[in-house]
């Protein structure tokens, strides 16, 4: 079973976006083999008020929360975050956590995402982090939105054992503490696999190698980017075939039961 | 016809190249298997799949036949069969540092006949050198094109002697090329498909093919600057994987003018082209069918 730990449903702020309808997604789903995907808003990535893109977003599931697995949007900066998490939990039923530290303006260490990371802990949430949103080379010349750098993910990591982290769109993992073979980091973070080379020194194979193929997740980041290329480096990935199924959707499975 | 995988079934490793093509389109007969550039191959030349944009610049071997290998490896297992390459100097490139890197191509060439074509890279900015060495390149087997980079937009003046060279020689130029809504400091000089729009007006019988729509920058600018620039083809590479971008690019530019490639994202081009909403025919051309007439234009000096 395919699940894509990184997907997302409704309007993106700099361009159109399609298959970003429930049906819309179901369907192209349904045409990948992709049976379950962790959903988010896309529009909470620019809305100052996230809560009612999350709530749109969770309301628009609801029938399909067997397929599409809901993640609250919060920024830890805005006023009321602690409630907006209670309710996307309790009464939303959302399972997990997408933070954007460079769109909200914050940084992972300040005290505030600190403390949404416990309060996420403590209600079984994964933490997922999108490195980018889209392409930095593409950016509207409304905004000038960096990537999170992955040494900015590193002391978060240290600073919160307990907590999960699943780290979406991002690359270059080998060549950070991240990727490494006993980094002393503790072994609560995933990676993602949408941006990572499957050939021509393979990044996956080799975060497979040094951290383990429990700790590689399968994402595409569709709709913003087409699920073919992902499914593409499963395929042509050197790994033994128990690997590929933990890798497509056990360990994913695994994090949010 | 988009690719189709059984919900709940993950692709299985052992797939072979034939298997691995067919798993993208649900007529399997219709993808390669084999080059049919290579000697003595009974495959039908339509069905060739042709990178436009690669590179033999990388260092991942301590020797040229290394990095050749790792390149012919990626090929092999995306089921690519034909790789336009360039190999690209430290820039602003030198005479020196061009006649260099055109050597390596030529050598990978003539190693690997029947998978390595090359552009000459030339730094437009060494007048009568570069003119001599496109001319001494298009001599020689498996050059097939010019690759020019960012040392000058391609609409500068000192560009257009190589532009009317390439038309004396029926070859194509294939442009880096990106827009940004924002400076690149780093590429003061990049050129976008605006800029090779201009150049096609000027020169019309120009074979301009501009560099990766996903490489990075706005690609629906890209595309939409190109849509009365009939002469210009489009490369499909670059690490940009947005849906939508060919299809959008189909859409504006039709089939006929597209080419695809990687520029050294692998699984990002073969699944961009999976993705995109293509029936067989138009696939065909688009993965080398195109290629193939632009290269014929010339004929093939192999």
């Amino acid at each position: 079973m395919i699940i894509d730990t990184n997907a997302y449903l409704g309007p993106y702020a700099f361009r159109q976006l399609r298959h970003n309808t429930v049906d819309g997604l179901l369907k192209l789903m349904d045409a990948k083999g992709i049976a379950k995907a962790w959903v988010s808003s896309a529009a909470a990535i620019t809305h100052r008020n996230a809560q009612p893109a999350n709530e749109e977003m969770a309301e628009s599931v609801r029938d399909h929360r067997d397929r599409l697995i809901p993640l609250a949007v919060i920024n830890p900066f805005y006023a009321g975050w602690q409630d907006d998490l209670t309710a996307c939990k309790e009464q939303l039923g959302m399972k997990g956590l997408r933070l954007y530290p460079k769109w909200h303006n914050y940084s992972l260490t300040d005290k505030c995402c600190l403390d949404l990371v416990d309060a996420a802990t403590a209600l079984s949430m994964p933490v997922t982090i999108p490195i980018r949103a889209e392409d930095y080379r593409q950016r509207s010349w409304l905004v000038d939105v960096k990537d999170v750098a992955l040494a900015e993910i590193v002391p978060l990591i240290k600073a919160k054992p307990r907590a999960r982290f699943v780290l979406l769109n991002g690359a270059g993992y080998t060549g950070s503490p991240l990727g490494k073979k006993n980094n002393g980091l503790p072994a609560n973070y995933w990676i993602e696999i949408s941006r990572l080379s499957a050939v021509m020194g393979s990044e996956i194979e080799k975060l497979v190698e040094t951290l383990g193929p429990d700790r590689v997740v399968f994402g595409t980041g569709m709709p913003f980017n087409a699920p073919d290329p992902s499914l593409v480096k499963i395929e042509v990935l050197q790994a033994s075939q128990k690997d590929k199924d933990r890798i497509c959707g056990q360990n994913a499975a695994a994090l949010i039961a | 016809m988009i690719p189709h995988i059984k919900t709940g079934t993950i692709p299985n490793l052992s797939l072979n190249r034939r298997e691995f093509l067919a798993s993208a389109v649900a007529t399997a007969a219709a993808w390669p298997v084999v080059s049919a550039f290579a000697r003595g191959s009974s495959k039908d030349k339509k069905d060739v799949v042709i990178d436009c944009h690669s590179h033999l610049s990388f260092r991942a071997s301590p020797t040229d036949e290394g990095n050749e290998a790792i390149v012919l490896d990626a090929a092999d297992k995306l089921g690519i069969d034909v790789i336009c390459c360039s190999v690209l100097p430290k820039r602003p490139a030198t005479v020196e540092g061009f006649q260099a890197a055109n050597r390596v191509m030529a050598a990978a060439h003539k190693r690997h006949p029947d998978r390595f074509l090359g552009y000459c890279f030339v730094n437009p900015g060494c007048g009568a050198a570069a003119l001599d060495e496109i001319r001494r390149c298009m001599d020689l087997p498996g050059f097939i094109g010019v690759k020019l980079y960012n040392e000058y937009f391609c609409t500068d003046p000192i560009v257009f002697p190589l532009v009317e060279l390439t038309i004396e020689l029926k070859v194509p130029i294939l442009h880096h090329a990106g827009h940004s809504h924002y400076p690149v400091k780093e590429q003061p000089k990049m050129s976008d498909s605006g800029h090779l729009a201009e150049l096609a007006k000027r020169y019309p019988e120009a074979r301009l093919i501009c560099g990766h729509v996903g490489g990075g920058g706005d690609w629906e600018w890209t595309i939409k600057a190109l849509r009365h620039a009939k002469s210009v083809y489009l490369d499909t590479s670059g690490s940009v994987i947005d849906e939508a971008m060919i299809d959008m690019a189909v859409k504006v530019l039709t089939p006929d003018r597209l080419l695809f490639g990687c520029d050294m994202s692998w699984t990002a081009g073969i699944g961009k082209i999976r993705a995109a909403q293509l029936n067989a025919e138009d696939r065909r051309k688009i993965l080398g069918g195109n290629m193939q007439r632009l290269l014929a234009l010339r004929g093939r000096r192999a």
